[in-house]
């Protein structure tokens, strides 16, 4: 009786629309992150100017475009983003990657003391700063830390490849958003291990965040070591397949 | 022009006297006050800055607008009152500009027009959190100092009730506690402030402090202070001794007495020391909170009393208590009963155009949304024209 009900289930899960239940079993390969979304939603729409724009002004193809997209069915916009004009995608996954154990107000709480405190250090260079000076020091700290991020992205990176029983370091290239990744990922392992037990994560943060504006500093560093191991293991790139 | 600005004066003066008026506009200010709102609209950018910088001269044309004050009054007046961010700020911007606000100038209008014959009035400021009440009694501690009154200024007495390391059974009375760091620090920022007063006010009794140390009758009060500074064991009573003079000769004439205590509901609420036995104390077994309660009291002529009741820092109250009733309690209610209450609230849509204008000419505002009529929307609503939570957003845009 309880197996022909989990039966019954199982064959209703598969009638729910657009929900995915089994897309491919290739033998080896196990899908780790996947949405419950298929592939006929739409991403939504957040941005307040694209439904201000009066009717009037709307050219033939956006009439268009609008009314397909009420014939389409659209994804549930997540929490995290907001039509807010202060929102930046890059700062909300910093915050997500900094975030331990759900706790997204702390999180939230760090980073915006970080900015703080990396714009009062600037400004405090600023105002001890010569005329000529004062132009070149920046203190957006917006601009600094896309610019420090950019400055941590690796060219290149290495990948554990499994041959002949030993494990070799290949250098491989990297697509966009894993060179992202590995720069906020570093930012935040450095600033995490390598502080004073009584020094606050803001603080160092922002240090962190100063030196790798300037392309000096331990996660710099680190990017420049990944690359010298990358280029002594030449050799190796032929282990790659794809 | 001016037969329509007297009829006006005079149906100001019918209003009925229960409600707070501003009676201190007479037909030259009046006028003053016509131009410079002309001037005001003419140019538009200048609306944030006064050049003003004496509180005395404060009035309604400056409301809204930032006066500076300058480093030495910083050093010498405000070494202890300002909060914390205030002081960040002035670290960040290299100047120290306070905006002119209603109930400030509510509470210097009061001021100057006091009769100190009369015993002292008690003015109370009440507010919700982030408001601004701390920097309204700063600003009539600054109007204060420059028409040379004697400034006693208790910066948050919330910080005598909590978290005190050391508490010493007091050498006076053998009920009460002494709490020497607290009292020395104190005495130092009083010190400062008023430098130039203790060496003219005598002591009027003889003070014995052990066998061997004792200040003579008519011996300038700086010795008492200097004795409680350097004898840490009895700065609590130093302090109380200083307390029992001021409020002793100020009827006398010789000086204006000022007492500003930020927080004043500290003094009748609970604390959280505990004696070694683990039993609670009572604010009033601390002999601080003991001698402050008698300088509250509207015993004495000569001054004012400029307080005001807060719940941040305040001891098992709730978050959203603001009203002087329940942040007091009966018993504080009952004890400072009669008091001119003064409600300090958010923003008027001119002072938050005033601020968001001063934080652009300091280039505090980095985002380039934030300069958009959009960004000052949305700070608007995020803030809800509340003063601390608008610097708090400003502080990472």
């Amino acid at each position: 009786m309880a197996a022909s009900a989990v039966t019954a289930v199982r064959g209703w899960s598969g009638l729910l629309l657009g929900v995915r239940s089994v897309v491919l079993r290739l033998p080896g390969l196990t899908q780790v992150r996947w949405s419950r979304y298929g592939p006929e939603y739409q991403d939504p729409q957040i941005d307040k100017g694209y439904y201000r724009k009066p009717l009037a002004a709307l050219t033939e193809e956006e009439k268009y475009e609008r009314e397909l997209r009420k014939t389409q069915v659209i994804k549930a916009a997540p929490a995290t983003r907001t039509s807010s004009v202060f929102e930046d995608p890059v700062i909300s996954k910093f915050t997500n990657m900094m975030m331990k154990g759900g706790n997204k107000i702390l999180a939230r709480s760090l980073m915006t003391q970080t900015l703080e405190a990396v714009k009062r250090k600037q400004f405090e260079k600023y105002h001890a700063a010569s005329p000529e000076e004062q132009a070149t020091i920046e203190r957006n700290p917006y601009t600094i830390f896309h610019q420090a991020l950019k400055n941590c992205e690796p060219v290149i990176g290495l990948v554990s490849i499994l041959k002949g029983g030993h494990f070799y370091q290949v250098p491989v290239p990297l697509a966009d958003r894993r060179r992202r990744f590995l720069a906020m990922k570093w930012m935040i392992t450095e600033c995490r291990e390598k502080k004073h037990r009584r020094m606050l994560m803001p603080e160092k943060l922002s240090q962190e965040l100063l030196e790798a504006f300037h392309n000096r500093g331990p996660v710099i560093k680190r990017k420049h070591d990944t690359h010298k191991m990358a280029e002594a293991n030449r050799a190796l790139a032929h282990y790659r397949w794809w | 022009m001016l037969k329509g600005m007297t009829r006006l004066i005079s149906s100001v003066h019918k209003l009925d006297p229960g409600r707070f008026l501003h009676i201190g506009t007479q037909a030259p200010q009046c006028l003053a006050a016509h131009l410079d709102n002309q001037v005001a609209t003419e140019s538009p950018r200048a609306i944030s800055r006064t050049s003003e910088n004496d509180p005395a001269k404060h009035g309604e044309q400056h409301e809204g607008q930032h006066y500076n004050i300058s480093f030495q009054d910083l050093k010498t007046v405000f070494s202890h009152g300002l909060p914390p961010r205030f002081v960040m700020q002035v670290k960040t911007f290299n100047e120290a500009c306070l905006m002119v606000r209603r109930p400030a100038l509510e509470l210097l209008h009061y001021l100057k027009n006091t009769n100190f014959a009369h015993p002292a009035v008690r003015y109370v400021f009440y507010g919700e959190k982030g408001t601004g009440k701390t920097l309204s009694l700063c600003h009539s501690i600054h109007f204060c100092a420059k028409q040379d009154w004697l400034i006693l200024h208790i910066p948050d007495a919330h910080l005598w009730v909590k978290n005190c390391r050391d508490l010493l059974q007091s050498t006076y009375n053998k009920q009460r506690f002494d709490q020497p760091l607290e009292a020395s620090t104190w005495l130092k920022n009083f010190k400062t402030a008023n430098e130039h007063f203790l060496s003219q006010i005598k002591v009027q009794e003889k003070y014995v402090w052990n066998k061997r140390e004792s200040t003579e009758k008519g011996s300038p009060l700086g010795e008492v202070v200097e004795q409680g500074i350097m004898r840490v064991r009895n700065a609590t009573d130093a302090v109380g001794i200083v307390l029992k003079e001021l409020k002793r000769q100020s009827s006398s004439g010789i000086f204006r007495l000022l007492v500003a205590v930020d927080g004043v509901n500290a003094l009748w609420g609970r604390t959280t020391l505990k004696r070694e036995d683990k039993s609670p104390i009572a604010p009033e077994e601390l002999a601080f909170i003991y001698n402050l309660r008698k300088m509250v009291k509207n015993d004495w002529q000569g001054g004012a009393i400029v307080l005001t009741v807060s719940q941040t820092g305040s001891l098992f109250k709730p978050r959203k208590a603001y009203l002087p009733q329940e942040l007091l309690g009966k018993e504080g209610f009952d004890a400072l009963d009669p008091f001119i209450p003064i409600l300090v609230s958010n923003y008027n849509p001119k002072e938050f155009e005033s601020c968001i204008h001063y934080y652009l000419e300091n280039n505090w505002l980095q985002h380039e949304k934030a300069h958009t009529e959009e960004g000052k929307k949305e700070l608007l609503f995020l803030s809800n024209r509340n003063p601390g939570q608008l610097e708090r957003l400003c502080a990472y845009l």
